[in-house]
């Protein structure tokens, strides 16, 4: 009979080792890589959202001084041909005098004196929103004809999107540098199982095993320890998506985590896997079977 | 009189490492089924790199060697790895699995063959009886004594029901008793009809375990004494 606390355990073939302090470490290490590469694209997931929904309500404020008041007419009409601009909206000094003081916390401030000094203001609703940048351009030239001025922290953000295609091109090229140090980080403890388990390998091959046979373990402990990790990954994210609730609530971002949970995790198998397949590249026993 | 099948056959057999030193020369050596044969000779007479050809461990550099109809020298990874699941190897260290129980260590040819648990587990049982260690099923080898894990040794070259058995030294660590016993087992395998090739330079045991004895001096051989039991 065999003892209750005895479990047989056979090397080779579909039979995965027992995990050990190596593989735990390892798997919180790649675990935490993951997370931080998730973070990133969860980070770029919001920053997306974010500059998108501040496009969808675009306009640009157009500033005409006092002096130049008589030209405000000819400015609408410059303004509102230029193409990509949807509609051009003339913002009376007192209402903006009235945004301003309750901007300001409703002081005790004249709005009769302030708006005096306000130059003639007009809102400029854009059409497309990828055309964004050129059209600020042309919306810039017609305006400087005219004496007016642009604002320009409305055009710099316009550009937020181009500088976000570049931050993705940076996101791809650090997933792929930490990528492969993942895989080799997997691959170095596998590595270290396989010359501690070198004996086990070197008789099975005595004893006529088939390569697969002797190497698949160690490729099904990457797949393992690279899907734990992305796993775990994954489930270190939601902290971050609980923490921000609010804040993403207030700028109108809602995340979705659950579109990260299939690349972590098929990601972290990947990446086990290949680290496995680095590992058993050169495995060489003495009598190794050598094709003469 | 039937006549006996060849297992192992080799002319003119030769083998140089690849350090220019020359192992074994002009080798001529039939053995066939169901004999007990002693390897012997003085360290580096060249018995274990002979033993190691046999299950392909080492390739010859020239001459023939064909081992249960398999061409050793031209033989690809299948062949090879064919051969190896006919033979069993006892080793002077006897190369047991520390962290693993007797029964896993003993299963393990059978496991690499493709056996269930439910066919391994009478199997392993039966050839631990025939070594009469059927109580340590459970054990793990360092719990046992030298002869003992040769015994479990032993057990794992004959639990897949090999045509030969390789022995290389397999008393070389043991005192004299330990040492008969083991041959004993041995030699009571080879009258169920298993080829036994065994290395040794413990001449004295030949004694009370007549075989064939094949003497190699330098790499080359020097007396057969193709004696029957």
């Amino acid at each position: 009979m065999q003892p209750d606390n005895v479990r047989i355990h056979l090397p080779g073939g579909m039979n995965m080792p027992p995990f050990g302090v190596h593989q735990y470490l390892a798997l919180i290490i790649v675990a935490v890589s993951l997370w931080a590469l998730g973070s990133g694209w969860m980070g770029l997931q919001a920053t997306g959202q974010w500059v998108g929904t501040w496009q969808q309500q675009m306009v640009l404020h157009v500033y005409l001084p006092q002096e130049h008041k008589k030209e405000l007419k000819a400015l609408q009409e410059g303004l509102q041909a230029v193409d990509g601009v949807g509609q051009v909206e003339y913002m009376a000094r007192e209402d903006s005098a009235k945004w301003m003081r309750q901007w300001l916390g409703n002081s005790a401030l004249d709005v009769q004196t302030l708006s005096e000094r306000l130059p003639e203001t007009l809102l400029v609703r854009l059409l497309d929103d990828e055309a964004g940048q050129f059209v600020a351009d042309d919306i810039r030239e017609v305006a400087e004809r005219r004496h007016a001025l642009i604002n320009e922290d409305e055009v710099a953000l316009l550009g937020m999107r181009e500088v976000l295609d570049k931050v993705e091109v940076l996101a791809w090229f650090v997933s792929t540098l930490l990528a492969l140090a993942m895989a080799l980080i997997v691959s170095n403890t596998l590595r270290m199982i396989l010359l501690a388990r070198a004996n086990e390998v070197h008789l099975m091959r005595l004893l006529g095993a088939k390569e697969w046979f002797v190497r698949m373990p160690f490729v099904l402990e990457g797949v393992t320890l690279g899907a734990g990790a992305g796993l775990l990954a994954w489930l270190l994210l939601w902290p971050w998506v609980w923490g921000s609730s609010e804040w993403l609530e207030g700028s109108m971002v809602e995340l979705h985590v659950g579109i990260l949970f299939l690349p972590l995790l098929i990601g972290g198998a990947l990446l086990g896997c290949v680290g496995a397949l680095i590992a058993t590249a050169r495995l060489v026993s003495p009598d190794s079977v050598v094709e003469s | 009189m039937s006549e006996r099948k060849t297992i192992i056959e080799m002319q003119q057999l030769m083998l140089r490492y690849p350090t220019g030193k020359v192992a074994l020369s002009g080798i001529n050596l039939t053995i066939e089924q169901g004999q007990f044969v002693y390897l012997t000779g003085e360290s580096g007479a060249g018995k274990s790199s002979l033993l190691r050809m046999f299950y392909g461990g080492l390739r010859p550099s020239s001459g023939q060697l064909q081992v249960q109809k398999t061409d050793i020298r031209t033989a690809g990874e299948a062949s090879v790895r064919a051969v190896r699941r006919r033979t069993g190897i006892v080793f002077q260290d006897h190369r047991l699995l520390f962290s693993r129980t007797v029964f896993e260590n003993v299963a393990l040819p059978l496991r690499v063959q493709g056996w269930n648990n439910e066919r391994l587990i009478p199997r392993v049982r039966k050839v631990l009886e025939f070594v009469r260690l059927d109580d340590r099923l459970w054990s793990y080898p360092e719990a046992l004594s030298g002869g003992e894990q040769q015994r479990i040794a032993i057990a794992r070259a004959m639990v897949a029901t090999p045509a030969v058995i390789l022995a290389d030294e397999p008393t070389g660590n043991l005192d004299e008793d330990t040492a008969r016993h083991v041959l004993d087992l041995l030699m009571e395998l080879n009258k169920m009809g298993t080829t036994v090739i065994m290395a040794t330079h413990d001449l004295h045991l030949l004694n009370s375990h007549p075989g064939r004895v094949v003497q190699l001096h330098a790499g080359a051989l020097v007396e057969d004494s193709h004696a029957t039991r």
